[in-house]
This record gives C-alpha cells, sequence and structure tokens, in this order.
C-alpha cells in the first residue's frame, strides 16, 4: 500500500518537473527545444553520429590530438555553419584552424546522407557539448546543400 | 546469529578473492615444435616457440628499425594507415591510451605498421606522430618497405589480417588487432583494437607479461 503511494508521489513530481520546465523555455527567446520535433531529430543525429562520425571525432566530441578535430568546443564550428553541413556529405580537404589549432588530415563525406540525415546530425551537434543552437530543419539543410561547392573535395 | 553466517561467508569470499589473483601465465601463441639436442651425452629436449620473423622499416624519423630496436623489451604491434577512416581511428584513440599508460616505462615499446606505405611516407607518418604527440623512441610508425612484405610480416609473423581489397570502403582489409609480443619475440596476446575493455585487459596483460 505505501509502496503504491511512492510511485503516485514520484511520478507526480516528475509530472510537476517536466511542466515546469519545459512550459517555461517555450516562452523564452531562447532556441526552441521542447518539440517532439527536436527531441526526434536529436535521437537520430546521435545515432547517426555514432555510426559516420564518432570514430574520427569521438563520442564525447572531443577529437583526437591534432589529427581529428574537436566537435564539443569549436569555433570554427560556429563561425562555419553552411560549411558544415556541406563537410559532412562531401568531406574537406583543407587546412582549418579550430580553437587557434591547425588541422591537415582530409575528412572523407559521407556522399549517401539525405538532407534530413545532415539536418539530424547537424542539430545533434550543434545542441550537444558547448552548444545549443537549436533545431537545424530540414528545409534549411536543403537550401544550404544545394548551394555546396561540391568542387573542392 | 547473522554473525554466525557473514563471518564465514566473507572469509570464503576474501580467500577465494586471493587465489584468483595467482594468475595463469599467459599463452604463446603459434606452432611450437620439440627439438632434441644432445648435452654432455645426454637428450635434452626444447620447446622451440613461434617467433616474429627478422624485419627491416624506416620509421617516423627516417630511422632504420629492426628486430633489434624491440629486442629485449615487450611490445604492442598493430597495422593501420593514416588515411583510413573506418577502424583505425578508434584503433589510435585506445593505442593512445597504452602510450599514455607505458610512456614513462623503458621496458614498453609500441610498434604501427602502416599497410599503405605509398601513402604513408615518413615525412606524412612524422607529422602524424607529431600530432599525437608521442615520442618517436616509445612508438614507433613503421614504413618504407613494399606493402606485400608488410601483409606477408602480418599475415606469417602476428597471424593478423592485411590485405589489399579494391571493394572495401578504405581500399585493405585488416583486423583491428593490437599484439602484445614479448621479449623473446613470442605473440603472447592478442587483443581487438576496438574494444576499450579488451584493451584494458592488453594493459593488465602487459604488466603481467613484464613480471615474467
Ligand atoms: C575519418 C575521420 C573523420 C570522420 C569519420 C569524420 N570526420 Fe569530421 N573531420 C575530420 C578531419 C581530419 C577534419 C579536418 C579536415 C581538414 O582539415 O580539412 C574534420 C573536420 C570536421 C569539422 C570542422 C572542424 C571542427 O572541428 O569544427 C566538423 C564540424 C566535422 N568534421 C564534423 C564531422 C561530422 C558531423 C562527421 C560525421 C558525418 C564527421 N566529421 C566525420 C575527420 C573525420
Amino acid at each position: 500500500m505505501s509502496n503504491r503511494n511512492g510511485t503516485i508521489w514520484i511520478s507526480g513530481s516528475i509530472l510537476i518537473f517536466l511542466i515546469t520546465v519545459f512550459g517555461c523555455s517555450s516562452n523564452t527567446g531562447k532556441p526552441d527545444t521542447s518539440s517532439v520535433k527536436f527531441t526526434q531529430y536529436v535521437v537520430r543525429g546521435e545515432e547517426l553520429y555514432q555510426k559516420h562520425c564518432s570514430n574520427c571525432h569521438q563520442k564525447n566530441g572531443s577529437g583526437l590530438g591534432l589529427v581529428y578535430p574537436p566537435l564539443n568546443t569549436s569555433d570554427y564550428m560556429d563561425k562555419n555553419f553552411e560549411k558544415v553541413l556541406c563537410l559532412m556529405k562531401y568531406g574537406l580537404k583543407e587546412e582549418i584552424t579550430v580553437n587557434g589549432k591547425n588541422f591537415v588530415q582530409p575528412m572523407p563525406g559521407v556522399v549517401t546522407l539525405t538532407d534530413l540525415e545532415v539536418a539530424e546530425i547537424a542539430t545533434y551537434i550543434y545542441n550537444s557539448w558547448d552548444h545549443n543552437r537549436g533545431i537545424v530543419d530540414v528545409t534549411e539543410a536543403s537550401r544550404v546543400i544545394k548551394n555546396c561547392a561540391t568542387a573542392d573535395q | 546469529m547473522i554473525k554466525k553466517i557473514v563471518v564465514p561467508v566473507v572469509c570464503l569470499f576474501i580467500s577465494v578473492c586471493f587465489l584468483s589473483c595467482e594468475k595463469q601465465p599467459l599463452p604463446i601463441f603459434g606452432q611450437r615444435q620439440v627439438v632434441t639436442r644432445e648435452e654432455n651425452g645426454k637428450q635434452v629436449n626444447d620447446t622451440v616457440y613461434h617467433t616474429i620473423a627478422p624485419f627491416t622499416f624506416t620509421d617516423q624519423d627516417g630511422k632504420t628499425i629492426t628486430n633489434e630496436t624491440f629486442k629485449g623489451k615487450v611490445y604492442v604491434a598493430d597495422f593501420f594507415f593514416t588515411s583510413c577512416r573506418t577502424i583505425c581511428p578508434i584503433m589510435k584513440t585506445q593505442m593512445l591510451r597504452v602510450y599514455q599508460e607505458i610512456q614513462n616505462d623503458p621496458e614498453v615499446l609500441l610498434l604501427s605498421h602502416s599497410i599503405d606505405p605509398e601513402y604513408d611516407t615518413v615525412e606524412l607518418l612524422h607529422d602524424f606522430a607529431a600530432r599525437l604527440d608521442v615520442k618517436s623512441e616509445k612508438w614507433h610508425f613503421a614504413t618504407g618497405q613494399p606493402k606485400e612484405y608488410v601483409f606477408d610480416l602480418a599475415q606469417k609473423s602476428y597471424f593478423a589480417t592485411a590485405m589489399e581489397d579494391k571493394t572495401e570502403p578504405d581500399g585493405f582489409i585488416h583486423s583491428g588487432a593490437f599484439l602484445l609480443i614479448d621479449r623473446l619475440g613470442r605473440i603472447r596476446g592478442k587483443y581487438d583494437g576496438t574494444k576499450e575493455d579488451d584493451v584494458d585487459r592488453l594493459m593488465k596483460d602487459i604488466k603481467q607479461l613484464e613480471r615474467e
């Protein structure tokens, strides 16, 4: 009997907690991260990230030495949003500077990624670790990908 | 009442723990042969084990490295190439963990063979090692031989798979194995270099092998 009361009590407080947390965030100027769509993007994005990216950039986004650049903290990601969407699909083969350090190892792209998958990975990496950009929606991704300079890869 | 049960159980548990600490020696891989020789008129049987065949490579500093470089040392060997995007990045992440563990231990060395020696030149490997921030005398990156030579050594000496296959995403098939070699050039352990817990086991085995 007391056990049952406890369960009700716990679920009740979790519910109140959720309502408070999510109820607040929808009215502020911050990126909308409460929607079901956002959650779906992040979950799918994380799966795709583990499959296609974490070998090099690591699960925690820390990269590896000066061989694979970090994503957890990256001024490159902050400054080159469109380029980042493109490089997932088409790779990158140029000297780049991330947080003041230079990287030269070429990154192979994953040409088979769909626009939606690029959007999902982008939503994941741009809302994990130090980033909170909000959702990167598929229409936005499609617009960017259409204009990728694929010749330089 | 409770004490009567708990105390013996705890004692038993502790003694079992102590017993299991008495570790089995690491296995010795490969074929072995028994050779009979004469000593003072008596027949003596010697067991001859599989060892790594003599090799010569150039490392990331342009220095020649051979079996002699590793003689009397425990070392960990693997096969990779810098442009590989599948398992090598994970292997290098894990090997870096091993490096950090053993970097101040003079008895242990690391040896990574490039299986794409045409692309992985001395200069490129030098840059790669510098970017991992590792010391050359501790972690050698080997190149400077035709790839067939590397494949052959991988297969016959280290029992590891390495070959070219244009249908693979990276153009090569190779195993992610880390091989633990003892002071006499014998293989004493094989680990999956893409699995963190297997690499933990390797680091324990290195310690054990050093005590042999
Ligand atoms: C084979 C290893 C490898 C894989 C797999 C890989 N990358 Fe990269 N990535 C690199 C390298 C190397 C660079 C630096 C490229 C250069 O200098 O031209 C890089 C650069 C980047 C950058 C820009 C630099 C920074 O740190 O902000 C981002 C963002 C990025 N990668 C994201 C991804 C995403 C997302 C995926 C999965 C779709 C991925 N990478 C898969 C190796 C890899």
